[in-house]
């Protein structure tokens, strides 16, 4: 096992930058999700990391050892690709066994290697197949066997779950959670999904347009986004906004529509006002809106209101009757509020 | 209305069936016609060697009897069939074979290592020698052939076998067509196999070279069929029957004032029979490799 620096990482192709100075320190036995938009450059960095992409500029740290001009095969690092990318015309236990192989080791330690991963991700079974007798969750558990037979320092995840269907896909998160609980080896996860990183991740990295727009654990993301961005991207239903400015105890909207504040702000200028769905109730003693979707999902309701002409989502946890078109009083948990400057900063 | 229009629909439907019914006849009755201008030569050809005396086939051909045998002989097979002496056709039979099997034997490894590393080295100027080796596709054999004897002959190269093996073996279109297949297949294989430790020659025998079964069976037969054919190349730099293949052979028959027709017709069947056998052996292949290069090149 071993930690993974990112100190000041750069990578252009040709004279378009791709990832900005990107630095980060990845704790030994940590799970860390890279999350962000398609095309933010979240592959990028993790084909850096395995040395599948050169490196512009920067270092990049594992285990204390410059790896920069290290192949990828000497890294001592394991990746799962998107595709699996399992060799068609080997067996499963051939596919788990290639890397063993071609180190030289034996066939007796190979093939005890090559058993003992298959145990761990239920495989035993399959081992005399090829990859295409095997449905797709399976293949994605040899990709895993491949990567955990090596025994790597790190591993590289990129979008393994994003060619499985929903069920199958919360499935195999909860039993990649548990493998690294289990062999605690650093990971390093790509993924778009934001559910993903949440339910996985120690901690998240949230990237935009090839560049860090946050670092921290799941809950602290969530609960303290530092810009909008992070804000609306973490958490679904998204993150409420609305512009406006501050006029004495109220945010008041675009719409001329009152917002109350904490009676204690003191913060620099605040020009938009952020609240989850979940922290906006129906009461009221809260401020006007009408009723234009209501969704029931069996365990909470979700409501879209219009606030003046502003949209606002809704996370209620009780069942409520509520018809379209109908007035209601919403109020915002004002404990709870992001406030952001014009420029998307986080001000409170 | 719908009362109307159904029956209107049905009587189409049934038109149209019909009307493609007799395209179906049309069509098969084109294709028997093509297939029976195919193969009667070799129907007849296959007829005649059975046939014992030379001047009867002469007589037969032109009526219904050149496609009848009554008492059929393999006489004529085994007065062409020797190993050496006149008529050696078992020799040069032999000979064609080992050329064959050598030539597609190294054209298969020097030709996919070489469309291998233009697909996936990492050499500088990859795209620019592609395109030099597709130039090179340009070029007729006949314009080179005459510098090349010569080379052959100061080398003190001919009437060996390997004259006729070692200049065909690297083709630019077959290297084109191993780099078209190595090409299309998925980046992450590499990638993979490049993390699991494998070295590039590694990557190309382990993972690349296995699965690329379709080319391999494309480029043997175009390659198979290329060699036994060769022709020009054999006569100009053989002298003696030690390395001479079976097509030059046969044309000895038809340089002379009276033709053996019944024997140059069992050597000809005898020049046949291999390049049919594999064929047919590796026909699916042949159509489904080519299929598959055509919709995914
Ligand atoms: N080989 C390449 N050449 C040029 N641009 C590339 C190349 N690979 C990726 N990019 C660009 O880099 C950016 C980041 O890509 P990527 O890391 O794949 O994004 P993500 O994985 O976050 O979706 C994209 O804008 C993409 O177009
Ligand atoms: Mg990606």
């Amino acid at each position: 096992m071993a930690s993974v620096t990112i100190d000041q990482v750069r990578k252009q192709y040709g004279a378009v930058p791709v990832i900005h100075d990107i630095s980060m320190n990845i704790e030994d036995g940590e799970f860390v999700t890279l999350v962000g938009p398609s095309g933010c450059g979240k592959s990028t960095l993790l084909r850096m990391l395995a040395g599948l992409e050169d490196i512009s500029g920067g270092e990049i740290r594992i285990g204390g050892r410059v790896v920069n001009d290290v192949a990828p095969k000497e890294r001592d690092i394991a990746m799962v690709f998107q595709s699996y990318a399992l060799y068609p015309h080997m067996t499963v236990a051939e596919n788990m066994g290639f890397a063993l192989k071609l180190k030289g080791e034996d066939r007796a330690t190979i093939e005890k290697s090559v058993r003992e991963a298959a145990d761990i991700l239920a495989l035993a079974p399959l081992l005399d197949r090829l990859p295409k007798q095997l449905s797709g969750g399976q293949r994605q558990r040899v990709a895993m066997g491949r990567a955990i037979v090596r025994q790597p320092q790190v591993y590289l995840f990129d979008e393994p779950l994003s060619n499985l269907d929903a069920k199958l896909r919360v499935t195999m998160r909860a039993e990649i959670k548990d493998l690294h609980q289990r062999l605690k080896t650093t990971t390093v996860y790509v993924t778009h999904d934001q559910i993903e990183a949440m339910t996985m991740a120690d901690r998240i990295v949230v990237m935009r347009g090839g560049k860090v727009e946050q670092i921290g654990k799941p809950l602290e993301l969530y609960d303290r986004p530092a810009n909008t961005f992070v804000a609306t991207f973490i958490g679904s239903p998204a993150m409420n906004l609305f512009e406006g400015s501050i006029m004495d105890s109220l945010f008041v909207t675009r719409d001329g529509v009152g917002l109350p504040m904490p009676a204690d702000y003191r913060g620099a200028m605040a020009e938009v006002y952020g609240i989850r769905p979940e922290h906006l109730t129906i009461s009221e003693t809260g401020v006007p809106a009408t009723v234009v979707v209501v969704e029931p999902t069996g365990s909470e309701t979700h409501v879209l209101v219009k606030l003046g002409s502003a949209d606002a989502n809704l996370v209620l946890k009780d069942r409520v009757d509520l018809q379209p078109g109908q007035p209601v009083q919403v109020a915002p948990d004002r404990a709870k509020l992001h406030l952001f400057s014009a420029q998307g900063i986080r001000v409170n | 209305m719908s009362d109307l229009a159904i029956p209107t629909l049905q009587a189409e439907a049934q038109r149209e069936r019909s009307a493609i019914g007799s395209l179906r006849l049309i069509q098969t009755a084109c294709i028997l016609v093509i297939a029976l201008v195919i193969v009667s030569p070799l129907f007849m050809l296959l007829i005649a060697s059975l046939k014992d005396d030379r001047f009867q086939i002469l007589a037969d051909m032109g009526s219904f009897r050149a496609f009848w045998v009554s008492n059929p002989t393999l006489s004529n097979f085994a007065e062409v069939s020797n190993l050496s002496g006149e008529l050696a056709f078992g020799r040069y039979l032999l000979n064609s074979l080992f050329i064959l099997g050598c030539t597609v034997g190294a054209g298969l490894i020097v030709n996919s290592m070489a469309g291998f590393v233009l697909a996936w080295g990492t050499l500088r100027g990859r795209a620019l020698v592609l395109s030099l080796v597709i130039a090179l596709y340009v070029i007729p054999q006949e314009s080179i052939i005459m510098p090349l004897v010569i080379m052959v002959s100061r080398a003190g190269m001919t009437d060996t076998f390997a004259v006729q093996i070692v200049p065909w073996v690297a083709s630019p279109l077959y290297i084109f067509l191993f780099y078209q297949f190595f090409a299309q297949l998925p980046k992450e294989l590499f990638e993979a196999a490049e993390m699991d430790g494998a070295s590039v020659f590694r990557i190309y025998r382990s993972i690349f070279l296995p699965l690329s079964l379709p080319a391999l069976a494309t480029v043997s037969i175009l390659m198979g069929i290329e060699s036994w054919n060769q022709y020009l190349w054999p006569i100009l730099v053989t002298q003696t029957d030690y390395a001479r293949p079976i097509a030059v052979a046969i044309a000895t028959f038809f340089g002379q004032d009276s033709i053996y027709w019944d024997r140059a017709m069992a050597a000809s069947v005898l020049m046949m029979i291999p390049i049919l056998a594999l064929y047919l052996a590796f026909q699916r292949w042949f159509v489904s490799s080519f299929v598959g290069s055509a919709v995914k090149g």
